[in-house]
């Protein structure tokens, strides 16, 4: 190839690049828009009075006096109480299955013995699990345990009432269903973890339960941080344990999922406004922790 | 005190498929109190793996292990009474310089937190690293890292330090400025030392003794000069010294060997040595060749060669020289930096008898080593 | 062992004043008490070899039977099993009980006749739920389904998944931003997203409609239309994880060392071209992870289905076998019969984990 060739295939390549380069970001541009209309939608369709929902465009704000927080107004009151329920089965849940994720990769990682591998492959195929497979002997363990039963003195002598036994139940439910995913992150944190660090805290004559106290958890906080986000919006999102376990929205321990897939069905007609609205709210915890913690969730859900 | 013995230390791995993989084959070798002995060896070979046994980090599956004369080789790490620094200084890196180096002595003693502070503050004076005692090591150099490793064994005051390749993950300048500090480190300490590295130099340099392993097995220990001066096999003899020994198959027939490019004339005494055997190797270190810029071998000792390839190094040039028969089958010999000599060259090179080295081919034992006369006229007493 | 200290005091005297000779010995006591063995309560040392050389060590008297016991636990099964075992054991008991016990469990129930209230009855055990189920027309559409289903949006979100990956690893500005925005739904409930789609789907004012009615079509009924209802229903669910095949792939392209790509640039190859040759043979193990992944999440699609029209009879056309399960036994109280397609299911997954496990376990990746 001669330079003159050269010279005018690289000005031709400048030109395509320039070329090249608006249609990446006019498709980038497209994708943002796919990705976000349901959102923008749904939010712009939730400010809207129900004679606004139907004569505006659905993607365009709310304009001429069709401005209402109305639908909020009513979705909080019908949603506060499940959130509320949520917040109760959903914190707990999240620390208990992190910490015992955490125990659990740390005895099958950092520490060696053998057959530890035929265990860790019954973590990892917990994870891949249809719940359905479960659910049956699941409504039958807890007819059998029964947590209302066991738990008498506390709807005896509080005024809590006795629907929230089956919070106790959800709470269960899901530290066991969550601790083989939460095994399997930490246990990606730790295998990069440094063996000979391990080796040196045992030489320096650290038992195991001391290695984990001083040098494994203190290090574990970051993947703490993944854990923690990723299984709150899992399990705050759940619905299907919440509809076998809690089984009605009727229930004043009905967690808010279960309401917010009622709320339509409840009401005459589709109001699109309120049902918006209800979306809205029983996402702003997720929502906010996404948006605060967006990096992290990412990486939760790429490991 | 504190004498640790290596009594027919075997490990044997299990892989996979079930075969059985030998890392460590019957070592046995005695580490005087106070003595900084080298481990060295090609990668592989499994002296990392005999440091993990006395370590306790691997279990032994045959043989003992003795500190004193308490046996060692059922006890957990953390009751062996040794501290080891790993080749990553294997830091905690949550933890000051300061926690780091408490840490050991918090979990595997009683002492109060008053004579912890004293001896971490004592150990960081030592090692001219009492400023970096409230820095968390990601904030260190790698110098700085190794010293802090280095303290954390310090302070526990052990019967043995085990040094994993300690210095290998810092550059060339750094690690010769460390490995002259760490031996006057361990001579002032007085500690028994184990030491493995892969880099001969540091073996010469540094070790009281050195025990050279290759495929698992134990091929000599003595002191570095031994090692070099009378290598126990071919291996020993190739492994130590830079450039390696020169190495020459060769049969004997009657006084003389016989190799693919020349004759080599023997004297008694190796005559006596290579009796029986058939195959013989003749080994010569580069710099015991001796290179005259003319082109008359008068036969017997010396050879007409052709300089392939010169590397200057500066105090001394690599000449890679090629027999007639043979110009592609170089050999490399030794002469000074200043001596000029080009490629082309025809010289001649002469292999004095009092250096040359010999080995059995069938199972590369020394036959006979080189005369050490010359050495002990020089004043230069070689200690073998 | 006092080498150590004797020296300091040396190097010390040298310096300031003598160091009194009961600090030294206060010092040393504390290293005598200090440098003890520490035999840790009930668990005797020796238990190390496993070949028999250590097995002669007697473990101390006080330890007693429960410690010899434990030694020999550790003699098996390596050294720090039974020390380590606080802390993989009640997690791995917990889950183990709650996956593996109720997954047998569901076995057992799908081999009886139970059904309505009361208990299930054990004696008896069968196939008969399963006859049921293959000869059950609308068992069998739901298999269908759930197999479409899963294939349709697995391909479909991986390939745009893929695109968008190339597309932001173009060295596009903001691209952290871009990666928090295509996965932003994908941290939703499907109860939330489900409510969207509605909307977006709405027969008279649905955005859907409204941009085909740019081009004269529609408008259509999208849920109502059993023709139409599944590719809707995939359409929706690849909205929400197409952003999650992204970022899988997003990492294994930023993993391929830079001089790939200089390299292709150097031997003049096109940009799709170098994508198509260079790269994305390297996406291969990105793409099975992402695939089996992504099949999961299309398994568990029963919370959207049900959200779409808040009960358990799905939209027409667009029952899998999950909302049908589901609905057999929560509905209908068909408990046995429910828990028979909750076998099926399962096993439908394990066609897909199983080979992906036992490739992982191959490659030591687990």
């Amino acid at each position: 190839m001669s330079t003159d060739t050269s010279r005018t295939d690289r000005t031709d390549r400048l030109a395509d690049i320039d070329g090249y380069r608006v249609g990446l970001y006019v498709a980038i541009g497209l994708l943002v828009a796919f990705f976000l209309t349901p959102i923008e939608s749904g939010f712009v369709t939730s400010l809207k009075t129900d004679a606004a929902v139907g004569n505006t465009a659905p993607y365009l704000p709310p304009l001429f006096g069709g401005f209402s927080i109305a639908n909020y107004v009513t979705a909080v009151e019908v949603l506060a109480r499940g959130m509320g329920n949520s917040l109760l089965f959903a914190v707990p849940a999240t620390l208990l299955s992190a910490l015992l994720g955490s125990f659990a990769a740390y005895g099958l990682t950092l520490v060696d013995w053998k057959y530890q591998v035929p265990i860790l492959v019954l973590f990892v195929a917990g994870v891949f699990i249809p719940y359905q497979a479960v659910l049956v002997p699941l409504s039958r363990l807890y007819s059998i345990v029964n947590v209302a039963d066991l738990l008498w003195f506390v709807w005896a002598y509080t005024p809590v009432s006795v629907q929230y036994a089956d919070l106790v139940e959800l709470t269960v439910t899901h530290i066991a269903y969550g601790i083989p995913i939460c095994t399997v992150l930490f246990r990606s944190y730790y295998t990069s973890m440094s063996t000979e660090m391990m080796e040196a805290a045992r030489l320096d004559g650290a038992s195991i339960r001391r290695v984990y106290r001083r040098i494994v958890f203190p290090l574990s906080t970051p993947m703490f941080a993944v854990v923690l986000i990723y299984q709150f919006t899992q399990i705050w999102n759940d619905l299907l344990f919440a509809l076998v376990i809690v089984s009605t929205g009727s229930s004043p321990a009905a967690p808010v999922t279960l309401k917010l897939a009622g709320l339509g069905a409840s009401l005459e007609g589709l109001d699109f406004g309120l049902r918006m609205a209800g979306a809205f709210v029983a996402a702003l915890p997720t929502l906010l922790v996404y948006i605060a913690f967006g990096d992290e969730f990412a990486e939760g859900v790429a490991s | 005190m504190a004498q640790l013995s290596l009594d027919h230390l075997t490990k044997v791995f299990t892989d996979d498929d079930g075969s059985d993989i030998v890392a460590v084959d019957d070592v046995t070798v005695n580490i005087e109190d106070g003595e900084f002995l080298v481990l060295v060896g090609p990668s592989g070979c499994g002296k990392s793996t005999t440091l993990r046994m006395v370590a306790g980090l691997e279990t032994v599956t045959s043989g003992d292990i003795r500190l004193g004369e308490e046996s060692i080789a059922d006890q957990k790490p953390q009751d062996r009474d040794i501290a080891m620094v790993f080749q990553s200084y294997a830091l905690y890196p949550h933890m000051t310089v300061r926690e780091n180096m408490s840490f050991g002595l918090e979990e595997s003693t009683d002492m109060s937190d008053d004579e912890i502070h004293e001896r971490v503050e004592d150990a960081a004076d030592l090692l001219g690293i009492p400023e970096l005692l409230g820095r968390k090591p990601g904030e260190l150099s790698g110098g700085q890292r190794q010293r802090v490793a280095l303290g954390r064994a310090i302070v526990r005051d052990p019967e043995v330090f085990l040094m994993d390749e300690p210095l290998s993950n810092l550059d060339a300048k750094l690690r010769s400025q460390m490995r002259t500090e760490l031996q006057r480190l361990q001579e002032d300490l007085d500690t028994t030392t184990m030491y493995v590295t892969h880099d001969q130099t540091e073996a010469m340099t540094m070790g009281d003794r050195i025990a050279v392993l290759d495929a698992g097995e134990l091929q000599q220990a003595g002191t570095p000069l031994e090692c070099y001066h009378r290598p126990a096999n071919r291996f020993v003899a190739g492994f130590i010294g830079e450039p390696s020994m020169n190495f020459f198959d060769a049969t004997v027939e009657g006084d003389r060997l016989i190799t693919d490019a020349f004759d080599y004339p023997l004297t008694e005494e190796m005559r006596e040595a290579v009796d029986g055997a058939n195959g013989v190797t003749l080994g010569i270190r580069p710099e015991d060749i001796e290179v005259a810029a003319d082109d008359s071998p008068t036969g017997g000792d010396e050879f007409g060669t052709t300089v392939d390839v010169v590397e200057p190094m500066g105090n001394e040039n690599a000449v890679y020289l090629g027999f007639d028969e043979d110009p592609t089958d170089t050999f490399v010999a030794t002469v000074g930096g200043m001596r000029r000599i080009d490629a082309g060259e025809r010289v001649v090179a002469c292999f004095p008898s009092d250096a040359i080295h010999l080995f059995d081919d069938a199972s590369g034992d020394a036959l006979h080593n080189r005369s050490l006369a010359d050495a002990e006229d020089a004043g230069a007493e070689p200690r073998v | 062992m006092r080498r150590f200290f004797d020296r300091l005091t040396q190097a010390r005297s040298g310096r300031s004043s003598h160091r009194s000779s009961e600090d030294d010995a206060d010092a040393r006591d504390a290293m005598a008490d200090g440098q003890r063995p520490a035999t840790d309560g009930g668990v005797p040392t020796g238990a190390g070899t496993g070949d028999g050389t250590g097995s002669d060590a007697t473990p101390t008297d006080e330890a007693g039977a429960l410690g010899r016991g434990l030694a020999r636990l550790d003699d098996r099964f390596g050294e720090d099993f039974v020390e380590s075992s606080p802390f993989w054991l009640p997690p791995f008991l917990l889950m183990g009980f709650f996956v593996y016990g109720a997954i047998a469990w569901n076995v057992l129930i799908s081999l009886t006749d139970y059904e309505g209230f009361g208990n299930a009855d054990y004696s008896q055990l069968d196939f008969e739920m399963y006859a049921r189920a293959f000869g059950d027309p609308t068992v069998v559409q739901a298999a269908i389904n759930t197999f479409v289903l899963l294939i349709a949006f697995t391909g479909i979100c991986l390939v745009l998944g893929m695109l968008i990956a190339i597309l932001v690893d173009r060295n596009v500005r903001f691209d952290n931003t871009l990666r928090t925005i295509y996965l932003l739904p994908m941290s939703l409930s499907f109860v939330v997203t489900a409510q969207f789609w509605l909307w977006m789907y709405d027969y008279n004012n649905g955005i859907v409609n409204q941009l085909l009615g740019v081009v004269n079509l529609g408008p259509y009924n999208f849920i109502g239309n059993p023709r139409l209802v599944l590719g809707a229903v995939v359409f929706a669910l690849v909205w929400q994880f197409s952003g999650y095949a992204m970022v899988v792939y997003l990492a294994a392209l930023r993993a391929i060392p830079s001089e790939h790509f200089e390299a292709a640039k150097v031997d003049g190859a096109s940009i799709p071209r170098m994508y198509w040759r260079v790269i994305v043979p390297q996406l291969k193990g990105a793409t099975i992870s992402a695939a089996v992944v992504l099949m999961v999440f299309a398994l568990k699609a029963f919370d959207f289905l049900y959200s779409l029209v808040g009960g358990y009879r799905p939209p027409n056309g667009a029952d899998i076998l999950a909302t049908k399960m589901v609905r057999e036994a929560y509905q209908n109280t068909n408990w046995a019969y429910g828990s028979a397609i909750a076998v099926l299911l399962f096993l439908m997954a394990l066609g897909v984990i199983g080979p992906y496990l036992a490739h992982q376990y191959r490659n030591d990746n687990l």
